[in-house]
């Protein structure tokens, strides 16, 4: 196990300068200058020059590249371009939002998925089979910005359900859970459409496999083998769409954040690329990557939990 | 954050609500109980929405209309522009003197005056440094250019007297003081004392005190009790970021938000004309959307080639379809915002005739024609028909559409052969002029015509003293430029804001900001 971990780490380690180093050289691959930027209409020869060397960008990028490693190394991701604040205040402050999406949303996609996945898998070709593999394709078919625009309009503004801003920075739980609500949902149903589809395929896979067919012929019952024997087997699967979805929701609830008006790691990492703040866009990936490896790490031990044989590998 | 007592008071009656709810009926009633949570909403609270958030509240660094929204709550000026009428009125100089050539500026300070957050009172001093360092290159400020040819020396001779002496007569320098971008005071304690921290803590002696940012959510102001004139009527400022439109106008009339500033939508605008318990303004802006013809690139240094364009664009069809009336057509890169504005200038009428004659004049056939524009809405789409309009005179029109870093690149390098370029900001005459027509604007500035035929005309407008005179030398740059024409005024635009009818006092302004000091609250 601790031979495991160790590796884990160096694996996050490698994974995190990987795409440090792929995000820096890539920021400065594409057209576009912070100074230009902040100078907009005004900018002259002289102004731009100056705000470059003030900025650290006269630099040749090399030697920027080994600056900016030198001081991550000691924890220091430098400051943002455009406010002059630490790159990682900013971040930081963006995560909870991200998180509190990410986690509810998948709890909603969990609790609605897996369920019908297994009820569609259990009565596989009849009209509740159908009537779920149909929602599950309009659900994925949708774009998550429609699927939202529609609940504002329907939920929020003609039912008055909920509020239309997906945050408020009001105290209290109450407040913001009501107001997480209403993109919770909407991830929520979205991804719920993948997992049950997901489910459905894994656990008929193994419906079909001879040790069910053993199991039935000697008379366990049904629901024992639908609950003890198939969907054990068929967890590896889904869980790895759900460690899959996950991280996904982190960063890309970018389209969530826009239509709700929430802040978070997406639409933060959105932004500094825009404005070409460097530091903030690396500082995002460096976040958005570590929670990534973070989540298929705690996937790749739960495996092992739930199926014996994942351990030895 | 502190909160008002009332405040707290009001949240927790909806907190008692929404358990009382949970208590009496079970599931159900919990959803009511939320409800009348969301719409607790303390009286004295202004909710504004902003469609980006902020990133530098420095005002010798400052850029777009919402760091410039937040800034205009908490600075002063030493003068300002009345934001009904445009005249510069009194701001931190209760008065002020010009020398009969015009070439030294005194300004009286008012007494009293206190900056924020305990940073002592104002003094000349803080005048002085402000302009100081934006004269100062190290500070990187993009306004340096706007003054670092006029002024000469900034003098203190008392603590509440500050005199500008410029290297030339100019009549129009109080427009360089004004309350806007580098024209904002700062104090020389706070800056000096917080360092990089003072970009996003910012400290005026303005209406409303900088209180909080949220990042990617909101921006916080809470009232300042002790402004020289007078407590604002509201308690607090929330600037709410609401990047989508139509979430924008459901917010407002669900009431989550009082204000929706920045409003731009044609769709999202006759939606909230519609909607009862809403008010729409709109004022004419001091900006015009220009389509600037590089004369450095061949066949565009021909006159003709650059009018037979003018005459091919069906502007008037743009601005009743494409956006639905929602803007002005537009003659100069003036708009009615500018006293200076003159009608009298040659016109281009949509004449697809006299374009192909004027083409053929110049023996031109098969222009290729590209048009580089910002992947930003409108800016994308609206090219579109006027690329078409081009085709109809037998003009190779293609339209590239760049990322806005990517634009800004490609505008600067001074290569395109048009481009889309529009100047927001205030009412000041020589801010177009100088920006859009000066050889110091070439690029990377935003001459991107490379044009330099009204240099001469430029430099006396500023040193006349006379103001009729000054009137005839603006109509005369703007009859020079409509002639040569290296750029093509498209529209000139208007600027809308939305608020319900709880906002009492609300006054439009026509630079593109949104201020709270005058405004009170009712209930609905």
């Amino acid at each position: 196990m601790s031979r495991h971990l160790a590796r884990s780490l160096a694996q996050l380690l490698l994974t995190l300068a990987g795409v440090v180093t792929v995000a820096f050289f890539l920021m400065r691959a594409i057209p576009g200058d912070p100074a230009l930027y902040m100078l907009g209409d005004y900018a002259t020869a002289d102004a731009v020059a100056v705000l470059r060397a003030k900025l650290g960008l006269d630099l040749p990028i090399l030697q920027q590249y080994l600056l900016f490693m030198q001081h991550a190394l000691t924890g220091d991701l430098g400051t943002s371009v455009v406010t002059g604040q630490p790159a990682m205040t900013e971040i930081a402050s963006s995560v909870p939002w991200s998180l509190a999406l990410a986690v509810s949303g998948m709890g909603i996609a969990i609790a609605i998925g897996v369920p019908l996945g297994i009820v569609s898998a259990s009565r596989h070709g009849s009209w509740i089979d159908r009537a779920v593999m149909v929602g599950a394709l309009l659900g994925i078919s949708f774009p998550v910005f429609w699927i939202g625009l529609v609940a504002i309009l329907g939920l929020a503004h003609k039912a008055g359900l909920f509020p239309t801003l997906g945050a408020s920075s009001e105290p209290g739980l109450w407040t913001s859970l009501h107001h997480l609500a209403l993109p919770a949902i909407v991830l929520g149903l979205s991804v719920a459409a993948y997992i049950a589809r997901l489910t459905r395929s894994a656990m008929l896979e193994v419906l079909g496999q001879d040790f069910i067919r053993v199991a039935r012929a000697m008379g366990v019952s049904e629901h024992r083998i639908l609950y003890r024997l198939a969907l054990r087997n068929a967890l590896v699967p889904i869980l790895a769409v759900i460690s899959v979805t996950f991280a996904w929701s982190l960063g890309n609830a970018i389209l969530i954040e826009v239509v709700f008006s929430r802040p978070g790691l997406g639409s933060t990492i959105m932004k500094a690329v825009l404005a070409r703040d460097y530091q903030l866009v690396q500082a995002g990936l460096l976040v958005l990557a570590g929670a990534v490896v973070f989540v298929n790490t705690t996937f790749n031990i739960l495996y092992g939990v739930i199926d014996p044989r994942l351990r030895t590998r | 954050m502190t909160m008002s007592n009332n405040q707290r008071e009001v949240q927790a009656a909806g907190r008692r609500r929404a358990l009382q709810a949970i208590g009496a009926g079970g599931a159900l009633s919990i959803i009511p109980g939320w409800v009348s949570l969301a719409s607790a909403q303390p009286l004295e609270r202004l909710r504004i929405r902003i469609g980006a958030d902020i990133s530098i509240l420095d005002p010798a660094r400052i850029f777009q209309v919402e760091n410039q929204s937040v800034a205009s709550n908490i600075y002063n000026g030493l003068v300002k522009y009345d934001a009904a009428s445009n005249k510069i009125v009194p701001d931190l100089a209760a008065s002020w003197t010009v020398s009969p050539d015009a070439k030294a500026y005194t300004f009286k300070l008012r007494e009293g005056v206190a900056w924020h957050k305990n940073f002592g009172a104002l003094s000349s001093d803080d005048v002085k440094f402000s302009f100081e360092r934006v004269l100062d290159p190290k500070t990187g400020s993009a306004y340096r250019g706007q003054i670092a040819d006029i002024v000469q020396a900034i003098e203190t001779p008392d603590a509440h007297t500050v005199r500008f002496v410029l290297t030339a007569s100019n009549a129009e320098f109080l427009h360089k003081v004004t309350a806007f971008n580098h024209g904002w005071i700062v104090s020389r304690k706070a800056v000096t004392e917080l360092g990089d921290k003072y970009n996003l803590n910012p400290i005026g002696t303005g209406p409303f005190v900088f209180a909080q940012w949220v990042p990617g959510s909101e921006v916080r102001l809470s009232a300042n009790p002790k402004y020289f004139e007078g407590a604002p009527k509201v308690q607090e400022i929330v600037l709410r970021l609401i990047k989508d439109e139509t979430a924008a106008a459901i917010a407002l009339e669900k009431r989550e938000i009082d204000v929706f500033f920045a409003l731009q939508q044609p769709e999202v605008i006759e939606r909230l004309r519609r909607t009862k318990g809403v008010k729409v303004l709109e004022r004419p802006a001091s900006s015009t959307l220009n389509l600037v013809l590089n004369t450095s690139i061949k066949p565009l240094d021909d006159v003709r080639v650059r009018r037979a364009i003018a005459h091919a664009i069906n502007r008037k069809a743009l601005i009743d379809g494409f956006f639905r009336g929602t803007k002005f057509e537009a003659n100069t890169v003036f708009t009615s915002a500018f006293e200076d504005n003159t009608d009298d200038v040659p016109k281009y009428a949509y004449d697809p005739g006299r374009a192909r004659a004027l083409l053929k004049e110049a023996g031109v056939s098969n222009l290729r024609f590209e048009i580089t524009t910002v992947g930003l809405s409108p800016y994308d789409k609206l090219v579109v028909p006027i690329a078409n309009d081009l085709m109809q005179v037998g003009i190779q029109a293609k339209v590239r559409v760049l990322e806005r870093g990517a634009y800004q690149q490609a505008r600067s390098s001074g290569n395109v052969q048009s481009c889309v370029t529009s100047v927001v900001g205030p009412p000041d005459p020589s801010a177009p002029l100088v920006t859009l027509f000066a050889r110091k604007s070439f690029p990377p500035g935003l001459n991107s015509a490379r044009y330099d035929g009204v240099e001469d005309l430029l430099k006396h407008v500023a040193s006349e003293l006379d103001a009729g005179k000054r009137k005839e030398l603006y109509a005369a740059i703007l009859r020079k430029t409509a002639t040569d024409l290296p750029l093509i005024p498209l529209y000139a635009d208007r600027l809308f804001m939305a608020h319900s009818d709880t906002v009492q006092g609300l006054v439009q302004n026509s630079m593109f900001t949104v201020q709270g000091y005058p405004v009170s609250l009712r209930s609905a």
